[in-house]
């Protein structure tokens, strides 16, 4: 009887602690992730009181002849391949020189990581201003030409302009995990190699890179991620322009949704969004896993 | 990898360069947010002729700016106070009970993780409004709890489980139980991952812009600092000296913020991406 009784009383414990977490995230993302399962079969505008069920064809659609999809898909995938790529190349290059004895480190740190606790929406603007109005003031004081370019009215111009927009904001982020993983990294690996006759390069390609595995696993996690769902830097720096040149995948879904009032169609569409990250993810979890060393 | 000295100096003063160059773009909004538009227009990247205020008198009683700080602040204060309350409870309990239901009911929490805000939106839209937590204040601040708990309870777990079992034990002897065993001994020991927790969800939801663009954009009252700076710059594209002022406000309380605890903040940013 007293065993029942305390096995009662923990089932009761266990639910007291845990029901409030279980319920938030019930609300927060189960129900309504199956709703949306249920949502990308229908065609909805958002107002009319029952969607419509239409079966396969939104997926259909998609995949037969929408052009906005395929375009905002490519234009993710070229940016989250360069995005990754060069957030982590310089990110590691930065944090290996502030990891030198300078002076400065500390105050180089938390400058480079400013732009990060800024909203993107504002990091987006400020940009936009600087782009603007800034290279045009930069023209007639230096004369290059660069500042010239129509940074955000060129197609490919305000490719990299996003580009290198999202690698300002979030570079000291990386910065700050390079540099934790650069300082789990044993000196006396680095001093045994120096011994060895490995010059700084050599040191760095044998030794620190590998043991920097934990860390760029975490990083290229991290940005692939947010490189996949890049929203709100592009909606106030081009706002997909020009010409719907620079549709992300997040901002197409957006304005299926809400601005062409599809609701059903653009449900269909974040749910393949869902399913690519998804894999992606997986996949890059399980080969950066296996590539990791041991110290 | 160490280099000799007279190569760090030329890296140091290079570094230092990249440095102010890199905080060029905001130091060049703050200093046009104290121009009028024809100093602006004629030159951005002249110093203003002389230190005015008016453009901030302007956008703080155009925006009523003490009542977008207010929102912001209820969102963040009630959003991560729940996630921190709920999050750290059920990682304590699910780091202690090792039974399938446990495993279970860890992974349905950590899972959320995996799915893009984007892909359930618009549902999170409709349910919301069904329950009435739409266009309110109060109802985007609670939503967040759910947003953020898979996060949180990442991080709680894996630092709950190096808590020894013993403390648990000897708070029970001394007739502690439940709740007030959790509150009491437990919390109070969990405080550096709190902190971790509280700097993430912080930044998080106080910049946040889609969830609050679709449930609380409609009217005035209820609108955070970020959304209210969008839709600013929207009316006034050309208004240049406005919009620099509307973003050096909805940045300043952040950047303060970050300056009076920034090593708190850079460790704990990096404490939860190498925990997560």
């Amino acid at each position: 009887m007293q065993r029942i009784g305390k096995r009662k009383r923990e089932t009761a414990e266990f639910g007291i602690f845990t029901l409030p977490a279980i319920v938030c995230v019930l609300f927060a993302f189960f129900i309504p992730f199956f709703m949306s399962m249920k949502y990308s079969f229908t065609e909805w505008n958002g107002i009319q009181k029952s969607p419509t069920y239409i079966g396969w064809d939104n997926f259909k659609n998609i995949f037969s002849g929408d052009n906005n999809f395929v375009n905002s898909s490519l234009f993710t995938l070229k940016y989250s391949i360069l995005y990754i790529v060069l957030v982590n190349a310089i990110a590691i290059i930065l944090a290996v020189i502030l990891d030198q004895k300078l002076k400065s480190s500390t105050f180089l740190r938390t400058v480079f990581f400013i732009p990060y606790i800024i909203s993107l929406i504002i990091v987006g603007f400020i940009w936009k201003f600087i782009l603007a109005q800034g290279f045009t003031s930069l023209s007639e004081l230096t004369g290059f030409s660069v500042f010239d370019l129509s940074w955000l009215g060129e197609p490919r111009l305000a490719f990299f302009s996003i580009l290198a927009v999202s690698i300002w904001q979030s570079i000291g982020f990386y910065i700050v995990i390079y540099i934790a993983g650069l300082q789990s990294i044993s000196p006396e690996l680095l001093e045994a190699a120096t011994v060895d006759g490995a010059g700084p390069f050599r040191r760095f390609f044998s030794i620190t890179f590998p043991l920097l595995a934990p860390a760029i696993t975490v990083s290229i996690f991290m940005s692939l991620t947010n490189a996949l769902k890049v929203f709100d830097i592009i909606l106030s720096l081009t706002g997909g322009g020009p010409g719907g040149s620079t549709y992300s995948v997040t901002l197409d879904i957006y304005r299926d949704t809400f601005q062409n009032n599809m609701y059903g169609y653009g449900t269909a569409k974040a749910l393949l969004l869902f399913v690519a990250i998804m894999l992606i993810t997986i996949i890059q979890l399980k080969y950066f896993k296996s590539k990791e060393v041991e110290a | 990898m160490q280099l000799k000295r007279s190569k760090l100096i030329l890296i140091e003063v290079i570094m230092i360069i990249i440095g102010i160059l890199f905080l060029f773009p905001i130091l060049l909004v703050l200093m046009n947010s104290f121009k009028t538009f024809g100093e602006v227009m004629t030159d951005v990247m002249a110093l203003p002729h002389k230190i005015q205020f008016a453009n901030y008198s302007y956008v703080w009683t155009y925006l009523h700016y003490p009542r977008l700080f207010l929102n912001t602040a209820i969102i963040t204060v009630l959003g991560v106070a729940g996630i921190i309350l709920f999050g750290s409870m059920a990682s304590y309990k699910l780091a202690r009970t090792k039974n399938k239901w446990s495993g279970a009911v860890y992974l349905y929490c950590i899972i959320p993780m995996l799915i893009p805000f984007q892909t359930i939106m618009i549902t999170v839209l409709k349910l919301a409004k069904q329950f009435h937590l739409s266009e309110s204040t109060w109802g985007l601040g609670m939503q967040y709890w759910g947003f953020g708990i898979p996060l949180a309870v990442f991080i709680y777990h894996g630092f709950t489980k190096s808590i020894p079992l013993e403390i648990d034990e000897s708070a029970k002897i001394d007739g502690a139980s439940g709740l007030y065993l959790f509150f009491k001994i437990i919390f109070p020991l969990l405080r550096p991952v709190t902190a971790t927790v509280i700097i993430i969800d912080v930044m998080w939801i106080w910049n946040d812009f889609l969830l609050p663009l679709i449930m609380v954009n409609g009217t005035n009252s209820t609108r955070t600092l970020t959304l209210a700076a969008y839709t600013f710059v929207g009316q006034y594209t050309t208004d240049w000296q406005y919009t620099m002022t509307a973003m050096v406000m909805a940045v300043f309380p952040s950047i303060l913020v970050f300056i009076l605890l920034q090593k708190h903040i850079v460790k704990g940013v990096a404490a939860g991406a190498v925990k997560g």
